[in-house]
């Protein structure tokens, strides 16, 4: 009998706080809608990763004569118009969207902070002609600044992750320079300051690590529309330029013509870029509601 | 020479609705290993007071705009921005009013702790830990080893004031700024936190600056007590002598509005009536004069020097025998200060005259506003 009091005493003790991250995570396990999207993402990293064992055929290779038939045991999704194995078409595919869409973010990551650090750490002049420069960027819409830089640089997987890297930039810096004005009068910076500690560790330790949280959550949820948008990119013409690379977005423009006829080759590249999107999307709002520390519980 | 001597400082903040007087000209001396209290309402310039002297006012709006900080001789309003940044920390600490937002949440306390030692002194990290063990353990946190790995918001109110006090400390600074510390905390915590602050700057004999609203604070914390209105000082005196012997009005109506047990049944609570002025406009005149009682006519127009109380005294700035200083061209008497209002036959507050009245409606400022009536009330 005192064994079960002490039990139910212990039980009904909230749980230790053990640091921000592991409570984020804590929480995002809880988060049913998160853990679909991680599970999403899940499949599509396995699948790109194991490709090459799970696809029976070359996605590459093809056989004019059996071109075109719907889905079968031998073809699970069919094949298209060269009789290359879709199956195996969308495995490949994953490996370009998710490593392109994945290097796209980084890099918009990469120029997103170096600009908003520099404009929210230097304040006064320096941070309004970056942001005015960031406000033009901003006024072009993401896809049209991504196919106005790809018609500059040329075709080529690299040049896609620059365009659509650089399109993203905008968005990181602002968000970036929003949390660390926020910062510069927060309590504690103002305390960090008052104790002798260099303006330049202020901001590298004291600062942007206090900044990170809203930059993960949008990287994530750009990572969706950065599938979407190579996707996109790739259904432009705009895409690595190789036809035998496996696209999403170029399948989608070389099934179009067959709508009526195959619809199965626009449905499973289509589907592809769906869940992958919706994966990510999910996981960026999981991740929101877990790491806001409003909303703790 | 007192450790730090702060003169006529002028403090100005430039923002979208205009030019803030935070702090117009004020002039205090703080000998070594004294504690000063700065009291007044909320934004009456104390903690602007004080940001100014470690130079932290908010940037690019607050400015500096004229008066002398002489911190052991230097001028820090003239001294470059690096060596005012080692001199913060080492020389001058300042502990902030919420405990909850002053640690970083983000890092643990070892973390925070050790590049505070370590901004300062060239010492490893080993060191550097081991001294923040000893700290902890001065300021009372139990099992400081494991203590130290913790994140903030893993100790309560009360323990993150002390882990501040023991960053403050770690430096062994000459002097300590204390903008509110035990505000946010509960009164049991807030006396434990009092004390270990008391204990600790009297042993090494470390000069404070108290800042605090709570005139129960200051009684038992401080020396010395400038009393601030409008970013002025009002009034100055030996912690002592202004309970003893309060004559600004601002200050009898501070020590009106305290509650306390002793007062007899017939002694009613005299709040303050209205807000304190609004520091976009330039001050004419006492900041005071629109909620006093006292007033005469010169009050709207002219800003009362600090002199000394009794007139022609000899000033002292410091130490036990400093000089009860006001600013007030009628100020309350010893009776009036114990009654808590004018005890005149016939005299009546004056009224703003038509001149202030019309500058101000010229300003575009109903003089009205903040204006608190006071009725026919002499000896009844």
């Amino acid at each position: 009998m005192a064994d079960q009091t002490t039990a139910v005493i212990v039980r009904s003790t909230p749980r230790a706080s053990r640091g921000l991250w592991r409570d984020a995570l804590r929480r995002l396990r809880r988060n049913g809608p998160a853990i679909f999207g991680l599970i999403c993402i899940a499949i599509f990293i396995l699948g790109a990763v194991l490709a090459p064992v799970i696809a029976q055929y070359d996605p590459t290779i093809g056989n004019l004569a059996s071109g075109k038939q719907g889905p079968s045991l031998a073809h699970p999704m069919g094949t298209d118009l060269l009789g290359r194995d879709e199956f195996s078409r969308v495995l490949y595919g994953a490996r370009i969207s998710l490593t392109v869409g994945v290097v796209a973010v980084l890099v918009g990551l990469a120029f997103g902070t170096v600009i908003g650090a520099i404009a929210g750490g230097a304040g006064g002049k320096v941070d309004a002609l970056l942001m005015r420069i960031t406000d033009v960027l901003l006024a072009v819409p993401g896809i049209l600044l991504a196919i106005g830089i790809v018609a500059w640089l040329g075709h080529g997987q690299i040049q896609i992750m620059l365009a659509v890297g650089i399109s993203y930039a905008p968005i990181f810096a602002r968000l970036l320079r929003g949390s660390l004005l926020a910062l510069r009068e927060a309590e504690f910076v103002v305390a960090a300051r008052s104790i002798g500690t260099p303006g330049h560790r202020i901001l590298v330790r004291h600062m942007l690590p206090n900044a990170l949280t809203p930059l993960i959550v949008q990287a994530t949820l750009a990572l969706a529309t950065a599938i979407i948008d190579v996707a996109g990119l790739g259904f432009l013409g705009l895409g690595p330029g190789d036809p035998r690379i496996a696209e999403w977005g170029e399948m989608l423009t070389d099934s179009a013509r067959f709508l009526q006829s195959a619809p199965y080759l626009i449905f499973f590249p289509g589907a592809a870029i769906v869940i992958s999107a919706v994966g990510f999307n999910l996981l960026g709002d999981g991740l929101r509601e877990s790491l806001d520390p409003r909303l703790k519980r | 020479m007192a450790l730090l001597s702060v003169s006529d400082l002028i403090v100005r903040f430039r923002t979208h609705d205009g030019l803030i007087h935070a702090v117009n000209g004020v002039s205090f001396d703080l000998d070594e290993g004294e504690t000063l209290g700065l009291v007044g309402e909320s934004g009456c310039g104390k903690s602007v007071t004080n940001l100014a002297v470690l130079r932290l006012l908010p940037q690019p709006a607050g400015r500096i705009e004229g008066g002398a900080v002489y911190f052991e001789g230097a001028d820090l309003t003239q001294v470059s921005e690096s060596s005012m940044r080692e001199l913060r920390g080492r020389d001058i600490a300042m502990i902030f009013q919420d405990p909850m937002t002053s640690l970083n949440p983000v890092l643990t306390i070892e973390e925070q702790m050790v590049e505070t030692i370590r901004a300062h002194r060239e010492v490893s990290k080993a060191a550097a830990r081991t001294r923040a063990i000893e700290l902890l353990e001065m300021v009372g946190i139990p099992k400081p080893e494991t203590r130290l790995r913790a994140f903030p918001h893993q100790f309560s109110g009360g323990m993150r004031q002390r882990v501040m006090i023991a960053m403050a400390l770690a430096l062994e600074p000459k002097l300590l700024i204390a903008d509110e510390p035990t505000t946010a905390l509960d009164v049991t915590i807030q006396a434990q936190v009092l004390d270990l602050l008391r204990k600790l700057t009297a042993e090494r004999s470390t000069s404070v600056i108290l800042i605090t609203h709570d005139l129960g604070v200051v009684a038992g914390m401080t020396q010395r007590i400038n009393v601030m209105y409008a970013g002025f000082i009002v009034e100055t005196a030996t912690t002592p002598d202004l309970f003893a012997r309060p004559r600004h009005p601002y200050t009898v109506g501070l020590l009106h509005s305290i509650p306390r047990l002793d007062a007899g049944d017939d002694e009613p609570l005299i709040p303050i009536e209205g807000v304190p002025p609004d520091l976009r406009r330039a001050p004419v005149g006492c900041p005071f004069a629109p909620r006093c009682a006292w007033r005469i006519e010169r009050c709207w127009t002219e800003m009362p020097p600090l002199e000394p109380l009794i007139a022609g005294e000899r000033v002292t700035t410091t130490g036990p025998a400093a000089t009860h200083q006001l600013a007030c061209w009628n100020y309350a008497t010893a009776v009036e200060a114990s009654t808590g209002q004018p005890l005149r036959d016939g005299f009546v507050a004056a009224p703003p005259p038509a001149t202030v009245i019309e500058a101000l409606a010229a300003a575009g400022v109903d003089p009205g506003a903040g204006l608190v009536e006071f009725g026919q009330e002499g000896r009844s």
